[in-house]
């Protein structure tokens, strides 16, 4: 009853004393225990990155799991993508409505919701949905085997957990990532057509001339593309150390979960903000 | 409670290809069914609540310290990053075209107020907040604490979900408007810095109207209120133990993202149909 007991436990320690209670020990000190923290952090996913790329170099992936989950994570999330998409292009070509109505320049629609959807738009989506749904998932099973010591078990049998868990999935998610940015990226695009013949009645084709007048290059593909595996690196690297560092039950677990979708977001914007401007 | 569609008595072995076919489809179609109306009830519940609930000092203020002070580090970094890159590859591309880069900053300004700062901000809500909100509600269904509550005739909507919802409204516009200010200062820093644009220049709030503004304060509250409803849906209908906590943490991320770009769709389209170019 831990939570129904928080309201009225704060208030009678307010009214005991209005001293600073024992185990607040100051400002200073929250910082250096959230840096110390953080750094902890990067550490361990620095360490938990280099096993996993010894393990693949060496092809010791168990491949049976990695099919098992390539399908889970890749194949189960095309919904969820899917519906992302078709809406994200749409959205962009309401923002560029106004502009492009003010302007008159209709014929430069088609590249101004290509430009914004393959370079950042799509990558930056598709990274944010698999990061809820694969991340999050990742964390909460590789979590539960953590709380039931399902991890412990395959250690006594000898069996490598890197391997046979964790590095197959780390693999899965960065396939999954790439191959479904490409998949979002047609997406976007299709839909921002639609959206853009719906309400400003620019005709699909003027949409694709717009596309590809020579003012978009293939490198604004491979731009996005590139990102979109430096994010799988980031979902898979931080949902795997964040579910094997759950501690204690049900509520270690929620925890992990959330502690996971919050590190990889901002994970995301950072190096996409490096990513853009090395590319 | 109505018998799952899992426990149905449907023999499907031996059933042709198209039966099995219609039968995932109806499974789907009665899973969506059945979702959708869990979270009009939990929101209708959660308004008359908000009315006629009890009163209980502390517990939103509470909550809002949770939400909104806790997300501010996290939103800092975020909406930080997002000016950043939006400036860049807004003058990058523009460079590409004119030279000019004078209407960067209006029109930059222009749509952080109508969608960015609003949207982007709920999208991270959603995963911090959504993900916290099931998590807790999670293990607390599965830790039986909600049934407790029930024991002791106090409604889980009424405890857990509307002081929730009420500070994620509140807060959600805060956080907001924090993160537009936060992404102003970073992409003027930015265009100052890499294309040489004065913040004079740039802060020009010109293409800026009521229109946009009332768009970006119509979605800081359509995310606010969506955000709490859908995550403690996914929380309540935990099943299961410390798997089925993970699974609901899922569910609030996914589908309350979901929500926040479908309304970022619905508002988008309907405020440029309304109001106009």
């Amino acid at each position: 009853m831990k939570i129904l007991s928080r309201f009225t436990k704060r208030k009678q320690r307010s009214v005991v004393s209005s001293r600073r209670p024992l185990d607040d020990k100051g400002l200073l000190h929250d910082i250096g225990a959230s840096i110390l923290d953080i750094a902890g952090t990067a550490g361990g996913m620095g360490i938990l990155f280099g096993r996993i790329l010894s393990r693949a170099a060496a092809f010791k992936l168990d491949r049976d799991e990695m099919m098992r989950n390539l399908y889970r994570m890749g194949v189960q999330s095309i919904p969820i993508v899917t519906v992302t998409a078709l809406f994200t292009g749409g959205i962009m070509v309401v923002q560029a409505a106004p502009l492009v109505q003010r302007l008159g320049a209709h014929g430069l629609l088609g590249w101004g919701a290509g430009f914004g959807t393959l370079r950042e738009i799509a990558p930056l989506l598709t990274a944010l949905m698999i990061n809820g749904r694969v991340g999050a998932n990742n964390t909460a099973e590789l979590g539960t085997m953590v709380v039931t010591e399902q991890i412990d078990a395959l250690r006594i049998l000898a069996i490598d957990p890197i391997s046979f868990l964790v590095a197959p999935r780390m693999l899965a998610i960065v396939v999954t990532m790439f191959v479904s940015t490409i998949f979002a990226d047609v997406l976007a695009l299709l839909g921002a057509a639609w959206m853009g013949d719906l309400l400003l009645g620019v005709a699909p084709t003027t949409f694709y001339n717009g596309l590809t007048s020579g003012l978009l290059g293939i490198g604004d593909i491979t731009s996005g593309l590139v990102k979109s595996v430096l994010f799988g690196i980031v979902v898979g690297l931080s949902s795997c150390h964040f579910g094997l560092q759950v501690r204690g039950g049900a509520p270690g677990v929620g925890r992990g979960v959330n502690a996971t979708v919050v590190a990889s977001a901002a994970g995301i914007f950072v190096l996409d903000y490096l990513a853009s401007f090395t590319l | 409670m109505p018998p799952s569609p899992q426990s149905l008595p449907v023999e499907t072995t031996g059933a042709s290809w198209l039966d099995r076919r219609a039968h995932a489809v109806g499974k789907l179609a009665l899973h969506a069914g059945r979702d959708a109306l869990g979270l009009y009830r939990v929101f209708v519940r959660t308004l008359y609540y908000c009315v006629r609930g009890r009163r209980e000092p502390g517990a939103v203020s509470y909550y809002m310290y949770e939400i909104g002070n806790r997300s501010l580090f996290f939103l800092t970094v975020v909406m930080g990053f997002i000016g950043m890159i939006m400036v860049y590859q807004g003058g990058t591309q523009t460079k590409r075209v004119l030279p000019e880069l004078s209407m960067l900053g209006p029109t930059y300004l222009e749509l952080l107020v109508r969608d960015l700062a609003a949207s982007i901000g709920a999208l991270m809500l959603a995963t911090r907040v959504g993900a916290g909100i099931a998590a807790e509600i999670g293990s607390m269904v599965v830790t039986e604490q909600v049934d407790a509550l029930r024991m002791c005739a106090a409604d889980p909507i009424d405890y857990l979900v509307k002081p929730r919802f009420i500070a994620s409204l509140i807060m959600t516009t805060c956080l907001v408007i924090y993160g537009a200010a936060i992404a102003y200062l970073t992409g003027m820093l930015t265009a100052e810095l890499m294309f040489d644009v004065s913040p004079y220049t740039f802060s020009n709030l010109t293409l800026v109207d009521a229109g946009d503004l009332a768009t970006g304060l119509a979605k800081c509250i359509a995310y606010g209120a969506a955000i709490p409803i859908v995550s403690a849906h996914a929380g309540l209908s935990t099943h299961g133990g410390s798997a089925g906590v993970g699974e609901a943490t899922t569910r609030a991320v996914v589908n309350s993202s979901l929500a926040v770009i479908a309304l970022n769709l619905l508002i988008s389209a309907t405020s440029f149909l309304v109001l106009g170019a």
